[in-house]
């Protein structure tokens, strides 16, 4: 089957932090998850969107927390998208979250072959990037099996370099993965992280801002050659200042890439993050 | 080479080192505390005694071989380090017949030296190594050769004070300070001893100072138990294997010395009052000290396993790749590299070397399959790869000088990771920092032309003397504008136990470098009022 854009939806879910899908291409869908302030429940992005969490978050009493997609929003969304003959739905990694086994749940529940989930195997703009990757084949026309061989490709290839302000939200939050080796928060001490096999690791430590944004560059500089092709996105949690440095430094060490997205992380991610975060991916595609 | 007579003189060559401990102790270069290479010494000649004492070899070889073996594990220092080879390399000779006459003895020497400068990476004049070479040489000469061993030990014993005596001629920062070498004075003293022991003439009487150190050394060491608890027990005819005995089931780090009258106990225990009960089953129990060791390590548990009841949506199982073994001083110091992941902290450092003996538990009780070890001090480095050398796991030694050196490196420390990227990490951050001191002199001196008088508050950086001062917030701001030359961002400042207060100082400091991080910490570290590290 020749799988183009008028045929083919890609479904995301919230974690991808690309909330302009659906307005940007009419084949694609963006799922929220939930995030829990208490009592109060809000649907990430389309309830409470990411200035607004922010503002809560400082002044709320209680943490927020999140829940995943129930199977049924992914049904729902699923069947709205009856005209397409296959769906692409893509997702947070499975080891970072609950949202890929609703999605495959309700992509049983429907029943045939007509919805294929993908753990990503990541998180945030990645999937974004993933995404973006499908569509421009499926604008040219593709077939399952490119698909695949791409998706396994960039599970494999695709990486996310991130700071934290305090590993506090990702340890609370149950998702610190092998980081938890570094546990607790450390004075003026920022770990650097990575998503690797689904999984948060630890890759650096370092004193300082300045040190950071070395370490990004050196780790950049060393995985990547400056081809066209090569995609970089830069997320932050309530850290714009980090935009202007980070695509300096891409412009600077790699002129042919292209700034994919530049984003704020939303709610749920926030949640697990913490402000103050900030994400570097890249991708080399076609 | 029998038992007994080795026993017998390696005794004397301990009981008369002792007898100079203190003297060797004070032949510091730099009037600021440093690795007591009197105490060293003891302590490393100690570990032989105490290991032919347990002893029971039969044969030269086998005599050799736990000599050898308890030189190595308890080599601390530089000094003791380099004493162990000279040790092994005498032994080495003895080891191949029970035969002790002149001809072998002289061979002894020349292995004791030769093992000695293959041990050292760039060896230097007018130390230890000087000492021993040119015992060896007077060994060797025409007109020794037909002495008898007492008098053959007489002959080099005469060289190697001649040659002590003029190591100021061969070392200038000794020619500065008026000290001779304290190394090889040290093994001027070991060998009086054997000499002494050799001719049946009387030794010294040595002031027997070793509970003292056996205490300090594992008061501190790291133990799954939550009490420290140290009493004594008074009473007459107590039987110290059997208080050991009842102690033993309730913990680990146990010491019960003393005598029939007097018995002092040291165990790591989470019931501290079975453990009292014990002692007052068979006397009078008084001096109770019970501390939390662990009140900080708990309340952090608490916190994580709560955290981890609420949520987690996967249990995550975190193996260590490569563990960290750090030396440091004073409590503080000690919680400051636990929080920041080190997997075993031994107490010490500056006045107090640990042994390799030491470092090797530690390492072996790290549950990684590789180890990094830090070893804080420039004195502790070699012990440190001695250690390494002993262990049966990989371990890499990253050289850090000063704790202040190996707290910038410790931040680097990321367990998950391999040895290779935690060592590169870790070397880079000590080729990125500036480290400096500040002490209090012991005794007059000039010092890279400084001028210190006794009790001055001594400033240095990067192991210079830089400013010397009664004034202790003029030495600290005038070390810390020297720190932060070049581009620094962030200052760590470790206050020692006898530190005075600091909020004023540090204001002042914030004030006058507006964009430094200023990170103060509660170090503990003996002798160094203030430690600090600028990246």
């Amino acid at each position: 089957m020749n799988l183009t854009a008028d045929n083919t939806a890609v479904v995301l879910d919230s974690t991808s932090d690309y909330a302009e899908a659906p307005s940007r291409f009419p084949n694609m869908r963006f799922v929220p998850l939930y995030v829990r302030f208490g009592d109060e429940t809000f649907k990430d992005y389309t309830e409470l969107g990411p200035a607004d969490f922010y503002s809560k978050l400082r002044t709320s009493p209680v943490l927020p927390a999140t829940s995943q997609p129930t199977p049924q929003d992914f049904l729902t969304t699923y069947e709205s998208l009856a005209g397409y003959e296959r769906i692409y739905s893509l997702h947070v990694s499975a080891k970072l979250s609950g949202t890929f086994q609703s999605a495959e749940l309700a992509a049983s529940e429907l029943g045939g072959d007509r919805v294929r989930t993908v753990d990503s195997k990541t998180a945030s703009l990645a999937i974004a990037m993933l995404a973006h990757a499908i569509q421009r084949r499926l604008t040219r026309g593709t077939t399952d099996v490119e698909l695949a061989a791409l998706i396994e490709r960039f599970q494999r290839d695709n990486t996310v370099i991130f700071t934290l302000e305090t590993l506090e939200y990702l340890q609370r939050g149950g998702r610190i993965g092998r980081a938890a080796a570094l546990a607790g928060s450390l004075l003026n001490v920022r770990p650097i992280l990575s998503v690797q096999d689904g999984e948060v690791i630890a890759v650096a430590r370092v004193r300082g801002q300045k040190k950071a944004l070395a370490e990004f560059e050196r780790r950049f500089s060393e995985a990547t050659e400056d081809r066209p092709g090569l995609r970089v996105a830069i997320a932050h949690a309530d850290a714009p200042e980090w935009v202007g440095t980070l695509s300096e430094l891409v412009w600077r060490v790699r002129p042919k890439a292209e700034i994919e997205f530049t984003a704020t992380l939303g709610a749920v991610v926030s949640t697990h993050t913490g402000p103050g975060a900030v994400g570097f991916f890249w991708f080399q595609d076609e | 080479m029998q038992l007994e007579i080795v026993r017998e003189v390696a005794r004397a060559a301990l009981q008369n080192l002792e007898a100079h401990r203190q003297r060797i102790d004070d032949l510091n270069v730099y009037p600021v505390p440093d690795g007591d290479t009197g105490t060293n010494l003891v302590l490393t000649l100690r570990s032989i005694v105490e290991t032919l004492d347990a002893s029971s070899a039969v044969g030269s070889e086998a005599v050799a071989k736990e000599v050898s073996r308890a030189a190595l594990m308890g080599a601390r220092g530089n000094s003791g380090v380099i004493f162990s080879q000279i040790v092994r390399g005498f032994v080495d000779v003895l080891a191949r017949s029970d035969d002790m006459s002149t001809p072998r003895l002289r061979r002894a020497f020349r292995g004791a030296s030769d093992a000695a400068y293959r041990a050292v990476k760039r060896p230097v004049e007018g130390t230890m190594l000087t000492v021993i070479r040119e015992m060896a040489e007077e060994g060797e000469r025409k007109e020794n050769r037909r002495l008898s061993p007492p008098t053959f030990f007489a002959a080099v014993l005469a060289r190697g004070e001649d040659a002590v005596a003029r190591t100021p001629e061969m070392l200038e920062v000794l020619r500065d300070a008026g000290v001779v070498d304290a190394g090889g004075a040290g093994l001027v003293e070991i060998t009086r001893g054997l000499t002494l022991s050799m001719a049946g003439e009387a030794l010294p009487d040595a002031p027997v100072a070793s509970e003292a150190l056996g205490f300090d050394a594992i008061h501190l060491e790291l133990s799954a138990y939550r009490y420290c608890t140290v009493f004594v027990v008074e009473g007459a005819r107590l039987d110290q294997t059997l208080l050991e005995r009842a102690l033993e089931p309730l913990g680990d780090s146990l010491l019960v010395v003393g005598d029939e009258t007097a018995l002092k106990v040291h165990v790591h225990t989470d019931d501290p009052g079975l453990a009292l009960s014990a002692g007052t089953a068979v006397g009078v129990v008084e001096g109770i000290e019970i501390a939390n060791m662990h009140a900080q390590t708990f309340q952090r548990e608490e916190r994580l396993s709560e955290a981890a009841a609420t949520l987690s949506p996967l249990p995550t199982l975190t193996t260590l790749e490569t563990g960290l073994v750090a030396v440091c001083p004073g409590l503080g110091n000690r919680r400051l590299f636990e929080q920041y992941g080190a997997t075993r902290v031994i107490e010490g450092g500056q006045t107090m070397n640990p042994s390799a003996a030491e470092i090797v538990e530690a390492i072996e009780a790290t549950p990684a399959p590789e180890v990094i070890v830090l070893p804080n001090n420039s004195n502790v480095i070699l012990t440190a790869e001695q250690a390494a050398g002993l262990s049966t796991k990989p371990v890499r030694v990253v050289p850090s000088r000063s704790v202040q050196a190996g707290f910038a490196a410790v931040a680097r420390y990321i367990p998950t990771l391999s040895p290779e990227e935690n060592e590169a990490a870790m070397l880079e951050a000590l080729a990125s920092v500036t480290t400096g001191e500040v002490t209090i002199a012991s005794r007059d001196a000039t010092l890279d032309g400084i001028t210190i008088r006794k009790g001055a508050f001594l400033g240095l950086v990067n192991d210079c003397a830089v400013v010397a001062d009664d004034d202790f917030d003029a030495v600290v701001k005038d070390v810390v504008g020297r720190v932060l030359e070049g581009e620094r961002e962030w200052l760590a400042l470790l206050a020692g136990e006898d530190a005075p207060p600091l909020e004023e100082l540090l204001a002042a400091l914030q004030h006058d470098h507006p964009e430094v991080e200023i990170e103060p910490h509660d170090g503990g570290q003996p002798h160094y009022p203030l430690l600090l590290v600028a990246e």
